[in-house]
């Protein structure tokens, strides 16, 4: 037995012992009631509350019973002779009515949906709870006969007033019961059909309960006096041992979540959007966090919907811990479905196998995604490193070629300046001169195109200015920010722009274009748009399929608009955190 | 302002006339072939350095007319050159600083005239092998101008393109307008294309009234001004 069902025992011995005490209290004092029915009206709230608690602990049906219960014998203890001992009692008495009304409309989640069964409910309590400080002002023990009452609490005391204020009150109580009687026809209204006939017992309980709870004002417990108020008297006690019969049996009604099992294969029987699944599973189960992991083919580890590796979650205990529910085919896992713990295995277990089907389908796409996934990431790693690579070159070449040649340059000028006298030497020495400051601008040229300096010194904004500056026809370049971006993202945009500045010069044949560079919501996007003749062919050249390409390896989309004689438009949008 | 390369003292071999320059560059032999270049020339080279902090350290006690740095430098190997010049105009206002790099961008350019706008150069790093150009370029930092490279200046013509208030100009107005913005002053102008200092004078007057701009004070102060005027789109 876990720790929760021995606190659920200690509850319910206690709240039994409350319910048996304030009988017993009853038959001490002779009050004229059916001490049996009566007791038994409490004790079956008690049993249905703690197996509410049992089988569904995280409804609040099963707490609301078990209040219901514990304040209706607040009247009975209240017959005690003993200070202050009565009006707590009377006052207790007063809260069964509002606790029933929540439990009724609440049900069978125990939580209030609109704002009206909200205004309903909290007006039955302002009710009571008015009826109550009545009594607390009012009641005085002694002047009910209770004879060793010596405190004296009353403001006024005066017995004929309290029962004036009590009668009044429980005549105003016709139209708290009349509010809560169209909040139950408004639920009914709005009901689906598959609700109405799973709640339909339920609300015929209800509605007779309220019928003769109106009647009720006319009720009394008095067997000697009018007979027909006190068989109505017993008819309330009667339907109040049903009630929670009523109650336990559909919150445990296997009905209500086969129809909801039903329903699901009905809704699967379509083509599902990515996520459909999970979002169907969970409402199927009433589980709000209810994940759905897939499992890998031929690999360990497990994939979401959308091909991101998740992990299962370990086995603890406590408010935050979730089980996991395999979902195997011949053996194999198929899904793990990760859940709160209260819920129903038999429930899940019949959920995961009307899903089957889709189950599968997803876990086919989950996987692909993931294969998709996994070939990006190792293309955006081919990338980066290719870029590295880059990097390193243009620092050698830097470093190394061309400050030689820039020494050789010195050199050779040196040289040249002591072979003043030698005429044809001096003219070797110039023309040697000529071609190492071509060499070294072809080499400038070179450098830059492999990886430009101020890309990585500077980012992106400076870099792409750069390339406006050298480029052969005017550029304007906008950029709304200035902070540098990760490396493979100032790569990707950076090489975007020049390729597509170097396709306007080579193609275009347009007079202008212009850079545009935002970032917005964490994306990236770059923007090349010229006045030229339009009609760029991707598959010619490598080029714009490589953009595309590079584009895609850090999750970025690419696309180029470029209608005959409309000019080129060339759009990247990158997630700056990729 | 007084002439720094007339005041300075100076000792060793060098003339007593001679500007005293301090040398940066990580590779040894390039910063030895500068220091014959320029001691060949008739400058003294006061002292080397092979990164940012040695460069600091030379400034400090040699107090040069001129310091010559690559761009490039350690530790970072990013733009050291170009954050020293910053600083050594900011603390020695004195000392001119000409910055070379294997690379010309713009937006270095005007970033180092904005901050100081005259006794600063930036220059393509080979064009210490025109032993005439670079010696110049240097003497003219020493006086007090600002030297910006024909390829900075090139591009920045080039990206105004068809742009209507340069479109007025005349192509000779257009060759004064780039040599300006390099830095000469009207005489080496009118020495480089065989005018009169006088013709000069009259074009750079129109040159300034077709763009709007006002009359720079002196040949030193308006390259900041051309400049900024280009770059702005």
């Amino acid at each position: 037995m876990t720790r929760r069902r021995w606190g659920l025992l200690a509850l319910g011995v206690a709240v039994a012992g409350w319910i048996i005490g304030g009988e017993w209290v009853s038959i001490r004092q002779h009050v004229p009631e059916n001490h049996l029915i009566d007791a038994l009206g409490g004790l079956s709230f008690l049993v249905a509350g703690l197996v509410a608690l049992d089988r569904r602990p995280h409804n609040r049906i099963g707490w609301l019973m078990i209040a219901y219960a514990v304040v209706s014998y607040f009247g009975n203890w209240g017959n005690l002779q003993a200070p202050v001992v009565p009006m707590i009692g009377l006052i207790g008495q007063q809260l069964g009515g509002p606790i029933l009304a929540q439990m009724v409309l609440s049900y069978p989640t125990g939580r209030l949906r609109t704002r009206f069964e909200r205004f309903t409910i909290g007006t039955i309590w302002a009710f009571a709870i008015g009826v109550g400080v009545v009594i607390a002002l009012a009641f005085d023990p002694r002047a009910d006969g209770c004879t060793r009452c010596a405190w004296e609490p009353a403001a006024f005391p005066d017995k004929n007033a309290v029962l004036t204020a009590l009668l009044a009150g429980q005549r105003a109580g016709f139209f708290v019961y009349l509010l809560f009687l169209a909040a139950v026809w408004v639920r009914w209204r709005r009901a689906t059909p598959a609700e109405r006939r799973d709640l339909a017992p339920l609300w015929v309980a209800v509605v007779i309960y309220v019928l003769v709870g109106l009647m009720g004002a006319f009720a009394s417990p008095d067997t000697t006096g009018q007979p027909f108020a006190y068989l109505v008297w017993e008819l309330q006690s009667v339907l109040q041992i049903g009630l929670p019969i009523v109650f336990v049996w559909g919150l445990l009604s296997a009905r209500l979540a086969r129809s909801a099992v039903g329903d699901l294969v009905l809704e699967l029987d379509r083509p599902l959007l990515p996520g459909e699944l999970r979002a169907r599973l969970a409402r199927t189960l009433g589980d709000p966090s209810l994940e759905v992991l897939y499992a890998r083919e031929g690999l360990d580890g497990w994939v979401d919907g959308g091909g991101q590796p998740g992990t299962l979650p370990e086995t603890a205990s406590g408010p935050r811990a979730r089980a996991v529910t395999v979902v195997e085919r011949d053996g194999q896992p198929l899904a793990a479905l990760i859940h709160d713990p209260a819920l129903d295995q038999g429930l899940v277990r019949a959920a995961a196998a009307a899903a089957g089907m889709a189950i599968e389908n997803e876990r086919l796409q989950a996987e692909v995604r993931a294969q998709l996934e996994e070939v990006r990431a190792s293309r955006q790693r081919i990338v980066e490193a290719g870029d590295a690579e880059r990097r390193r070159v243009e620092r050698n070449l830097h470093d190394g070629a061309q400050q030689r040649m820039a020494t050789l340059a010195l050199a050779l000028a040196m040289l040249r300046d002591r072979a003043s006298g030698d005429a044809a030497m001096a003219a070797s020495l110039d023309q040697a001169a000529a071609e190492l400051k071509q060499a070294i601008a072809e080499l400038r040229e070179l450098a830059r195109g492999i990886h430009p300096a101020i890309l990585t010194e500077e980012g992106l904004p400076a870099a792409v200015e750069a390339l406006a500056d050298r480029s052969f026809l005017p550029v304007q370049v906008r950029a709304n920010f200035d902070e540098r971006l990760p490396g493979p993202i100032e790569a990707t945009a950076y090489f975007v722009v020049s390729e597509s500045l170097a396709n306007v010069a080579k193609y275009a044949r347009a007079s202008r274009a212009r850079v545009a560079l935002s970032r917005c919501d964490r994306m990236l996007r770059v923007e090349v748009t010229d006045d030229g003749i339009g009609g760029a062919d991707s598959s010619r050249g490598s080029g714009l399929r490589g953009l595309e390409d590079r584009v895609a390896a850090v999750r970025g989309s690419f696309r180029v608009e470029t209608p005959p004689g409309g000019g080129t438009r060339v759009l990247a949008e990158i997630p700056c955190d990729a | 302002m007084p002439e720094p390369d007339g005041t300075a003292a100076t000792a060793g071999p060098a003339p007593a006339a001679a500007i005293r320059v301090v040398l940066a560059d990580d590779s040894v032999l390039f910063r030895e072939g500068l220091a014959r270049v320029l001691a060949e020339n008739g400058f003294m080279v006061a002292g080397q350095a092979g990164d940012a902090d040695g460069l600091h350290a030379a400034v400090e006690r040699e107090m040069p007319d001129v310091v010559v740095t690559d761009i490039r430098m350690p530790p970072t190997n990013t733009s050291e050159g170009l954050v020293a010049a910053q600083r050594i105009r900011a603390e020695h206002p004195g000392t001119g600083v000409l910055v070379l790099s294997q690379y010309v961008e713009t937006r270095q350019a005007v970033k180092l005239l904005q901050n100081a706008p005259h006794r600063v150069g930036y220059l393509l790093k080979d064009r210490v092998s025109d032993i005439a150009e670079f010696t110049d370029a240097v003497r003219r930092i020493a006086r007090g101008a600002s030297v910006i490279d024909p390829e900075v200046v090139a591009q920045l013509l080039r990206r105004r393109g068809d742009d209507s208030a340069l479109a007025g100009l005349t192509s000779r107005e257009r060759d004064i307008l780039a040599l300006m913005a390099q830095g000469r002053s009207n005489r080496a102008i009118g020495e480089r294309l065989f005018l009169s200092p006088k013709t000069v004078e009259t074009h750079v007057g129109a040159i300034f009234t077709k763009l709007g701009l006002l009359p720079a004070a002196d040949d030193h102060r308006r390259v900041l001004a051309v400049i900024t005027y280009l770059r702005s789109a």
